[in-house]
């Protein structure tokens, strides 16, 4: 062997022994202090910071709406649906982590149902009920929340005008509000204090009475980014596209559908990243510490799913007949995101996270 | 010519060894504890641990139980609607998972849109079938939400009166009792009646439970006490609408249903009042309630078929921490107190053609679906077949530590009295008087093994 060789090969040997792998991730930080910094930073960063948002949202839509019925003009009508929509995105985006308070204390139900109830909701209309805040309380849950504010705002497809909201309407809407916002309040302090569900996920493995291993919360997670991508691209898309049928799109009077998908997706992505209003450590960074190209496979995924919603440009109700080629390559994008999150990032956890 | 003999002999007798060769069991130790269901076992202890399709469905299968799972899922309302069409007139929930949260049990509060705790309501005696008298006016069960503009059947008051227990020494546990009260009925109850409470019970495993054979059931029933343990146990022979023939029950909690898609179909009928192929006819006809809709059935056969389909085929949380010595111990306990007596824990199942892997599976599921006096204590005096009044069909085990983490709250037993699985022995009365006793006797540290083993079923 000649000396030229010589050298190659040892400065290969240096250059491999240089790329080992250290427990080390980008950041500096060692794997174990960053499993548990993600858990920190999407409690605080993420899910408490999102409710927050949420319950100062659901205030805002409140005020709009109590503005609107006080004062019913086109700019108050315009105003209150930005409103909606604005606490709708934000919402859309907290059900990339659907578990916990959500779920144990049926949060989600009381605000999200759907279908709205037209039928009971016109002889609710008509009848001599106060439609009080205890009456919508005790109202079925197809009669509560979004969906029932948003069909008096916006009518079917946008028809909807300020003076055509009826004093019985106005006073619904804003029992329903109330309603929306004591729930995203409740919502919102369930995750926080010494006795919020935010310790009871920071203490995964140490001491939390609900997650005896720092693995179970982990999976929760993974399991919620999971679930969700599975309802936009195999429930929420799919089940319409199928049918052929606008009636059983969700969101449908203001034509939201499309922004309230994406956002979903938005959510997850938030999760995986650690982004919300700030960039902290996410899961990202655990999975680019010891497996660098799933990582890079999952956001492009994300990217890619994020990107496909952009290529369907008309309302979903429209795009299931019209556009039903950027429709199924959505649902694509989504389903291979759904295969990667199920079949590769939760062995990962598994695998990773054991304690 | 002998040649030809000796060789057709020798073939058959080869032939016959080869038949006869019989398959032989595993070891006991080549079986991991762990698979709950068997092949249809899933490990998954988060929320959604009783949410899993059992893992090797067919792509038409799977899609089957995936259109169940957004069935389950689906809000109805009332009719006309284009979508989801026919909730009430009079109903108890509005989704299969109102009441049974993450496919898991239920919340005994009533009348909210979280409720999972219903009333089954009868008075004296059967009916032609043998099944529980309906009241007039009411049926067989209490609705107690309506859709707007038409009147609930009754409410129901809860309250709980608290009393303690002592332990051999000398420890005390707070038990509630349930006090129920019909109150607001839209008309006169003449007569007696009696009231059952049924707390919606987990849902997955339920295609393991409907395919053990009917001569495993019937092995177990001794129904006469013939070995003198102090359990009897009995199978509830039942009414089946569909085939009309009596038949084993095994769902409900007296296990007075017998088949799942019976089960289902009774579910949408009374808890949401959607008619259905099995039950085309409104839970409230002949009731002032009823709508003037030509509509029935409400619900079409393929959705009824794919929920049947979606909850034969949820897999059963595998078991955890077997391995540790204080489970280990508890388990020992469980068999020595006799609560394995009812809580069976093996079972294998018969064939299911359709599902392979619901086939010959050896499971764990801690029931035996028979009935069992379970004493005053926890009585209704509600007569549901050859159920008497203080007969219960033994709940399957499986799953059941895992209901903090799909329920938020845990509660247990047949209507959510018990707030912990300390409180359900304490329950345990009759053919489980002897099991209660011996826990009672136990020293806090069995206990907590007894209980750690429950925990990881």
């Amino acid at each position: 062997m000649n000396k030229k060789a010589i050298s190659l090969v040892c400065a290969g040997a240096l250059s491999m022994a240089a790329c080992k792998k250290s427990d080390q991730t980008t950041a500096g930080t060692d794997f174990d202090t960053l499993k548990k910094d993600v858990l920190v930073n999407f409690t605080h960063n993420i899910a408490i910071e999102g409710y927050k948002d949420l319950d100062e949202a659901s205030v805002g839509l409140f005020d709009a709406l109590t503005l609107l019925n006080a004062e019913p003009t086109e700019a108050h009508l315009t105003a209150a649906r930005d409103d909606w929509k604005q606490m709708r995105a934000i919402w859309e985006q907290c059900e990339g982590f659907l578990f916990g308070p959500v779920e144990d204390n049926d949060y989600d139900p009381n605000m999200d149902t759907w279908p709205t109830d037209y039928a009971q909701m016109d002889s609710l209309l008509v009848s001599n009920n106060p439609l009080e805040l205890t009456d919508i309380q005790n109202a079925t849950l197809s009669l509560r929340g979004f969906h029932p504010i948003e069909y008096i705002l916006f009518g079917n497809h946008g028809s909807r005008t300020a003076a055509g909201i009826s004093d019985r309407q106005k006073k619904y809407m804003l029992a329903l509000a109330t309603d929306l916002k004591n729930t995203c309040h409740d919502l919102h302090t369930s995750w926080t204090g010494e006795t919020g569900f935010g310790r009871l996920v920071i203490s995964a493995g140490s001491g939390s009475s609900k997650y005896a291993k720092m693995q179970e919360v982990y999976i929760a997670i993974i399991d919620g980014m999971t679930a969700i991508c599975e309802e936009v691209g195999e429930g929420k898309m799919k089940e319409p596209f199928d049918a052929l049928n606008p009636a059983i799109v969700e969101s449908p009077y203001s034509g939201n559908s499309i922004a309230d998908f994406r956002n979903n997706i938005v959510g997850l992505q938030n999760v995986y990243l650690g982004r919300y209003k700030t960039d902290g450590a996410g899961i990202n960074d655990l999975v680019a510490a010891r497996n660098r190209s799933l990582d890079n496979k999952i956001q492009s995924q994300i990217s890619a799913a994020l990107l496909a919603f952009d290529n369907i440009t008309v309302n979903f109700e429209t795009a299931i007949t019209e556009q039903r080629l950027q429709v199924q390559q959505t649902m694509d994008a989504l389903a291979q995101l759904r295969a990667t999150l199920d079949g590769e990032l939760k062995p990962f956890v598994l695998q990773n996270i054991t304690d | 010519m002998k040649k030809f003999f000796f060789l057709l002999s020798l073939s058959v007798l080869t032939l016959s060894l080869v038949m006869c060769r019989k398959a032989v069991p595993f070891a006991e130790e080549d079986y991991d504890e762990r698979l709950t269901g068997g092949w249809a076992t899933v490990f998954d202890e988060t929320s959604k641990a009783f949410s899993h399709a059992v893992d090797g469905l067919t792509g038409r299968d799977l899609r089957m139980h995936e259109l169940g799972d957004a069935s389950f899922e689906q809000t109805f309302v009332s009719a006309p609607s284009p979508v989801n069409n026919g909730l009430g007139p009079i109903f108890n929930n509005v989704s299969c998972i109102s009441c049974h949260h993450n496919d898991g049990k239920g919340i005994p509060t009533v009348a909210t849109p979280t409720s999972s705790l219903l009333f089954r309501i009868s008075t004296n005696g059967r009916d032609a079938f043998g099944g529980p008298v309906p009241v007039a006016g009411y049926g067989n069960q209490i609705q107690d939400l309506s859709i707007f503009g038409k009147i609930p059947e009754a409410k129901v008051d809860i309250r709980y009166e608290e009393f303690t227990v002592a332990y051999a020494d000398g420890e005390q546990v707070s038990l509630r009792k349930p006090v129920y009260e019909l109150r607001q009925t839209y008309s006169t109850i003449s007569g007696t009646y009696a009231l059952s409470p049924r707390l919606a019970p987990p849902v997955f495993g339920l295609g393991l439970l409907e395919n053990i054979p009917e001569s495993t059931l019937i092995y177990y029933a001794d129904e006469q006490d013939a070995d003198g343990d102090g359990i009897s146990g009995k199978i509830n022979y039942v009414y089946n609408p569909e085939t009309k023939r009596r038949e084993p029950g095994r769902f409900g909690l007296k296990a007075n249903t017998p088949t799942l898609r019976v089960q289902v179909a009774g579910a949408y009928h009374q808890d949401m009042g959607i008619t259905n192929a099995v039950f085309p006819v409104e839970s409230s006809w002949q009731q002032p309630q009823l709508d003037a809709l030509n509509d029935d059935p409400e619900l079409p056969d393929s959705l009824l078929h794919a929920v049947v389909f979606y909850v034969q085929t949820l897999a059963v949380p595998a078991r955890r921490n077997v391995a540790d010595p204080v489970v280990k111990q508890g388990k020992l306990l469980f068999a020595q107190a006799k609560c394995s007596g009812c809580h069976i824990p093996e079972m294998e199942t018969g064939v299911n053609l359709q599902i392979p892997q619901l086939s010959h599976q050896r499971i764990q599921p801690y029931t035996d679906l028979l009935l069992h006096d379970m004493g005053e204590g926890l009585a209704d005096g509600y007569n549901d077949f050859l159920a008497n009044g203080k007969e219960w069909k033994t709940l399957p085990l499986w799953g059941i530590g895992l209901f903090e983490k799909t329920n938020g709250t845990p509660y247990y037993l047949h209507d959510g009295r018990a707030r912990s699985l300390e409180e359900a022995i304490l329950w345990h009365g009759g053919e489980a008087e002897q099991s209660k006793n011996a826990f009672l006797k136990m020293s806090r540290a069995e206990r907590n093994a007894l209980i750690r083993f429950v925990r990881s079923l």
